[in-house]
């Protein structure tokens, strides 16, 4: 097959980056986006074609790169990622164009962009160590450029590019680490001959490698606890950059974790995927209840793409567990699951991050108990917003169910099983499904009631107006794909079923096949989303009409008559007095005290002349992350004192740097001698 | 409480109850519609209190009110009727209305004590709108400065017909 997509998506995207850098400023967003969708454009095609003719998309020069070339090899797997970031790239880069008039239209912020979705698209096709790890750095050092965008206007968004710098580099050395271990066992550093060589390693080594990868591809996948840089830099970065950290980026540290397990190690043994497993549960949970309290929009965005991943982790962990138990059939269901809910989640949670960024330029605050009232002042994006809130609440119509009910499907027919660990994990795991989805719900009713319905908290959302319409059809055009995904699922399900099949051997699908139906093969699973959603409209549709012919039927009350809801009396209604979303989260914090610890405090003030008179009363409350808390803040201390002490050692004297010289050569002169 | 007042309470309560049985017990007209069952929402609407003070006296253990049912209810959307006393002061005026068009219908405004008829000795404050019938029109009036507790229940049982 012509290796050329991949010529193209790697010049057209140099070019972008090229372009991006060095265009005029009034051409040079169009320029880069126009250049980006080139590169997009050639990497599904690529992408498409790998996936239809199952074999590769090899690219082999030793060119470009010094001393080892370029190696890149586009497989069935990678190539559903390079769709899913190729097509939130088109999107979100269209809303860009809108989007950069604001301040993001500098030099920096557009090659980063347009850098940053190239490496994307290639990362999955690196089929090297060399150009794997030269690709991730670079995406993670063009996401880190797109963090510190709007670093002049926000004191946070420095903090939280130092707290990414730090945890994607600690995450890429441990890859670096484990890829390294697998490259000098194997005396080549091309996957394929690490995959031929890994099966031979002892199992010591084949573990700690498996362990090193889920830590630095679980840091970028958010997992918890290395989520903590995610809530951070993803609710920091500008819209579209936001987008497609949370809906494209994420998803390569899902890929890392199937590349060194499944494709470099080839499988394991039963407790690595426990490990995935109960990383995935861990994130899922967290991820969802911090969702579920947070107040800033794109906080609570970040912590539900740890939740999602962390679902996509329980896919992952009970995919590998069945396969290494042998129950392929429910192997394959719970990777396509894993597979399908990672390409939704790409096109809801960006669509989600487009609109919250929209919400952002509109209102200039990203505070949900500063919004309210939104949907009448930005319909579209409103009803943009509502299409990704129930895309990843996971209701019927829409995307997020379908694959929900796969990983359903896929961990409940796992368990008629011998072994004791899997029953639990699986219990454990539908557990955590179940509660997640709780309150993601949660957090996503009071995300659209409070932001967009209801009255405006604040000026600026009472003087918010609708967003350029170029974005609006970014943003609209992912939401159009949430509802396609979730009406015809089987249109990107015959190709995630190949992809899987490249990983587990068998397929999903049973040979009887239609395009409104999925049948699962070797399991008794049946649905249709389409007979669902018409089921759905027409029960409405009933409901609507009946209600409608109630109105108009005589009514047993003729003197209906309607009046302002009941204060008390009160005279003035003002709109503080609506639900904010911390009150509306009050009762999950409460009920999750133990896990949240939320820190408050009410403080109320005296008037001068008596106590019995009273001032204001001020209540505080806030719920930084947990693992922040305990487990990082105590080790930046650490950390810290050691430097304050070892900076005693540089007082500016030369006498004592002349000193620690001589005493460094003695001690060497005494060793050698 | 010594033993003494407890006995002149009951001995006082049996002649309140004999009095109170000779009294008519004609539904008024405008009460037909709620069958012997009376849901009040009292509103102070710049009482000195006075007023108040009979009402819990009607509704306590030696007039009991309820006996003739009658009830005071904590909202106006469970209430027939508005018990209202004072004269309106204009702080009160806003609530006063809000409260009325919380009423269900059909719904019926009681003005209770002199104030509520004429503004009393707050007739000209600086503070006062006016009476209970310049804001609502008031369909019993009960009248007194207070009112005792006995006519009070006069005219709640001319409503219930109890």
């Amino acid at each position: 097959m012509s290796n050329a997509p991949l010529i193209v998506t790697g010049v057209a995207g140099l070019a972008a980056t090229i372009a991006g850098g060095a265009l005029p400023r009034r051409v040079r967003v169009w320029g880069a986006t126009l250049l980006t969708w080139v590169s997009c454009a050639a990497a599904i095609v690529g992408a498409v074609d790998v996936l239809r003719h199952g074999d590769s998309l090899i690219l082999r020069s030793s060119q470009f790169i010094p001393f080892t070339g370029v190696n890149l090899a586009l497989k069935p797997l990678g190539s559903v990622f390079v769709i899913a970031t190729a097509v939130v790239a088109v999107a979100s880069t269209l809303y860009w164009t809108g989007y950069a008039k604001h301040g993001f239209s500098t030099r920096s912020a557009s090659a980063a962009m347009a850098l940053f979705v190239t490496s994307m698209l290639l990362v999955p096709a690196a089929a090297s160590v060399s150009t794997f790890l030269i690709l991730w750095e670079l995406m993670a050092l063009s996401s880190l450029l797109l963090v510190l965008t709007d670093q002049a206007r926000r004191e946070e968004a420095r903090s939280a590019a130092q707290w990414y710098a730090v945890m994607t580099h600690v995450g890429a050395a441990a890859i670096l680490l484990a890829l390294v271990i697998l490259s000098t066992h194997a005396g080549s550093q091309s996957f394929d001959a690490i995959a031929l060589h890994s099966r031979q390693l002892p199992s010591g080594v084949r573990a700690t490698v498996f362990l090193l990868a889920v830590a630095g591809f679980g840091s970028k996948a958010g997992a918890v606890p290395f989520h903590v840089w995610l809530p951070k830099a993803h609710a920091e970065a500008p819209g579209p950059a936001s987008a497609l950290m949370s809906g494209a980026m994420v998803n390569l540290g899902i890929y890392g974790i199937l590349l060194v397990g499944d494709q470099l190690l080839g499988g394991g043994p039963v407790w690595w995927w426990l490990v995935v497993m109960a990383l995935g549960v861990v994130s899922a949970l967290f991820g969802a209840l911090y969702a579920a309290t947070s107040t800033d929009l794109k906080r609570l965005l970040a912590y539900s793409t740890s939740d999602n991943m962390g679902l996509i982790l329980i896919a992952l962990g009970a995919s590998g567990l069945f396969a290494a138990n042998g129950n392929h059939a429910a192997s394959s269901v719970a990777l396509v699951a894993g597979l399908l809910m990672m390409l939704n989640h790409s096109v809801f949670k960006s669509t989600l991050f487009l609109a919250a960024g929209s919400v952002q330029m509109a209102t200039g605050s990203r505070n949900l108990d500063r919004l309210g009232g939104l949907m009448r002042r930005m319909p579209v994006t409103g009803a943009i917003f509502l299409v990704g809130a129930l895309s990843v609440s996971a209701l019927p119509p829409f995307n997020g169910f379908i694959g929900e009910w796969l990983l359903f499907q896929g961990l409940l027919h796992g368990l008629p099983t011998t072994s004791t660990a899997i029953v639990i994990a699986v219990l454990v795991g539908v557990g955590a499904l179940a509660l997640t989805s709780g309150l993601t719900v949660v957090a996503f009713v009071k995300a659209t009631g409070v932001g967009f319905l209801g009255r405006a908290r604040s000026d600026e959302a009472i003087l918010a107006s609708e967003v350029p319409r170029v974005m609006q059809l970014g943003a609209g055009l992912l939401a159009m794909l949430c509802v396609l995904l979730g009406l015809l699922p089987m249109l990107v399900l015959g190709a995630l079923d190949r992809a899987a099949r490249s990983v587990t051997g068998t397929s999903i699908q049973s040979p009887v096949r239609g395009w409104s139906a999925l049948h699962l093969h070797g399991l008794h699973g049946v649905i249709a989303p389409l007979l669902l959603a018409a089921g759905l409209v027409v029960v409405t549709a009933l409901a609507g009409a009946s209600r409608r012919r109630a109105h108009r039927s005589a009514s047993p009350y003729p003197d209906l008559r309607s009046t302002d809801p009941w204060a008390s009396g009160r005279q003035l209604q003002t709109p503080r007095m609506q639900y904010t979303a911390t009150s509306y989260a009050e009762p999950v914090q409460r009920v999750f005290d133990d896990v949240i610890r939320p820190a408050r405090d009410v403080d109320v003030s005296h008037a001068a002349e008596s106590r019995y008179y009273i001032e204001r009363i001020s209540y505080y409350s806030t719920s930084d992350d947990l693992i922040e808390r305990k487990l990082y803040r105590p080790f930046i201390a650490i950390v810290r004192w050691w430097g304050e002490r070892a900076r005693s050692l540089q007082n500016g004297s030369v006498h004592r740097y002349l000193a620690y010289g001589l005493f460094a050569l003695v001690v060497i002169l005494a060793v050698i001698a | 409480m010594t033993i003494r007042t407890v006995l002149q309470a009951l001995v006082h309560r049996q002649r309140v109850t004999e009095d109170l049985k000779m009294a008519s017990s004609t539904r008024s007209p405008s009460a037909v519609s709620l069958h012997g069952s009376l849901q009040l929402r009292h509103v102070d609407a710049g009482s000195c209190n006075g007023c108040e003070m009979e009402i819990n006296s009607a509704f306590g253990p030696v007039y009991d009110a309820e006996r003739f049912g009658v009830r005071l209810v904590a909202s106006p959307r469970h209430a027939d009727a508005l018990l209202v006393t004072g004269p309106v002061t204009k702080n009160m005026v806003g609530p006063l209305l809000k409260t009325f068009e919380a009423l269900p219908e059909p719904r019926l405004v009681i003005s209770l004590g002199d104030c509520a008829h004429d503004c009393g000795v707050f007739r000209g404050g600086y503070g006062v709108e006016g009476a209970v019938d310049d804001v609502l029109a008031v369909d019993v009036h009960v009248a007194g400065c207070p009112p005792h507790p006995e006519a009070i229940i006069e005219a709640l049982r001319s409503l219930t017909g109890q």
